[in-house]
């Protein structure tokens, strides 16, 4: 246990201003699940998504001064993860087609995005990861994002305003097309 | 296993990384607030000349032609000043989106509210004289604009439709003025029975509109008369009242 454990991220945000060293206990909090977001958008390779991760805490630290106390930090980190892989994107021109998905990942999306009152089993037949990945990869780039950010990364409508700079009810309206248009996809290819 | 987030410190500290300065952040945002107020500010000049413009129009006239009411409407209406209100509103709407919690207001309300401030800013700047002496500079410099206008005086040179306009040239008498119109003819306005409009007094070098009847070739007897247009036109260099006292 660290002595940092228990402050919260705005204030260790204010602790790496004066000393460099405590942002060391920022990244440590968000290593894992930025890295896990990289991976659920791109198909990057593990070094190529650290890349993105050490450009992204780079860029995050140069911008200290800039961050917003009335936002929460995770939502400014997410914001700064998304606009990098969007960077990337554009300069790599990364394929943000294929993603891998865990068991975890798979029950989480199943879970929220098939209506509970859907009694007709149709999700039934998404049996494996595999399926859903390929589901989401039929699924356009900002359709995909916004359920990866709702339903894998538990994020509420006004953290995705806040990520991705759009207003809750356009964030309101895009999971809801998202979530037919993932619906119509399984439909469709019998997934 | 490698400490990621450790080795990303180490390349902060190796690369002597720093964060940016807080005024770097604060002059950003100013910026972005400050291009938002001037595209407002330009919007209510805009709207302010065309709020003149649509003020300025004759909407008791349109019967005078021959247009339909829609062509009227048409015709007066300010589009080249409305272009520009929604041009500074589309600026007003990309900046309010960059300042820092911009992005959570729906689009169409930050639309909405850019142009009713620039209108309500544009209905303060109406009551000075901006919009006025901004249409002068537009007519007197830009030709494109000069020819728009020009395009909407012509209904002033149709004294078969009873309306007339130009500069006085000569106070014949109190009965009698003359003027040359638009295209530099020289008219006899009967004026014995004439309601003047906007506390105006016959002078001469002032510019007016007439409403009216052709009576015969280049004589007119006139209804009423109106100043050209808003109140910086109103002036002459002779009033009919001065040459009576000589």
């Amino acid at each position: 246990m660290n002595k940092y454990e228990n402050i919260p991220d705005e204030q260790l945000v204010q602790l790496s201003l004066k000393d460099q060293d405590c942002f060391y206990y920022l990244m440590k909090r968000y290593e894992t699940k930025i890295l896990r977001y990289i991976n659920r958008l791109t198909n990057v390779s593990h070094e190529e998504a650290e890349d993105i991760l050490q450009e992204i805490f780079i860029k995050a630290y140069q911008n200290l001064n800039g961050f917003n106390q009335k936002l929460k930090f995770s939502s400014w980190i997410y914001r700064i993860a998304h606009n990098e892989i969007i960077n990337q994107y554009r300069k790599n021109k990364l394929r943000l087609a294929v993603i891998p998905l865990n068991i975890e990942d798979k029950a989480n999306l199943i879970d929220s995005i098939s209506d509970k009152t859907e009694t007709n089993g149709e999700y039934e037949s998404l049996e494996n990861a595999e399926k859903i990945r390929e589901a989401l990869a039929m699924l356009p780039d900002k359709y995909r994002e916004i359920l990866v950010l709702r339903y894998l990364e538990d994020k509420s409508y006004n953290e995705i305003s806040d990520i991705l700079r759009k207003p809750p009810g356009t964030v309101a309206t895009q999971i809801n097309r998202a979530k037919a248009s993932f619906k119509k996809i399984v439909r469709r290819y019998k997934l | 296993m490698t400490d990621i987030s450790k080795d990303i410190l180490q390349k902060i500290k190796k690369d002597k990384v720093r964060p940016y300065s807080k005024q770097r952040f604060v002059l950003r945002r100013s910026v972005i607030w400050t291009v938002f107020g001037l595209s407002i500010l330009f919007g209510s000049i805009a709207s302010a000349v065309a709020i003149f413009q649509l003020r300025s129009a004759e909407w008791d006239l349109y019967k005078n032609l021959s247009h339909s009411f829609i062509k009227f409407v048409l015709l007066v209406i300010p589009f080249f000043w409305l272009i520009f209100l929604l041009g500074f509103t589309g600026f007003a709407f990309y900046y309010f989106r960059r300042t820092e919690h911009g992005y959570r207001h729906a689009a169409i309300w930050v639309i909405l509210s850019s142009i009713v401030l620039s209108i309500i800013g544009g209905g303060l700047l109406y009551s000075t004289s901006l919009p006025e002496r901004l249409e002068r500079v537009f007519q007197e410099n830009v030709s494109f604009y000069r020819k728009l206008q020009e395009r909407k005086q012509r209904v002033w040179i149709s004294p078969e439709q009873g309306l007339l306009a130009g500069t006085i040239t000569r106070i014949i008498s109190e009965k009698n003025i003359e003027i040359k119109d638009l295209q530099n003819n020289i008219w006899v306005i009967d004026i014995s029975d004439t309601v003047w409009r906007g506390r105006l007094e016959p002078a001469e070098g002032l510019k007016i509109k007439i409403v009216g009847k052709m009576k015969e070739k280049n004589q007119f007897v006139a209804n009423g008369i109106r100043p050209w247009k808003g109140r910086r036109y109103q002036h002459g260099n002779r009033h009919l009242s001065h040459k009576n006292k000589r």
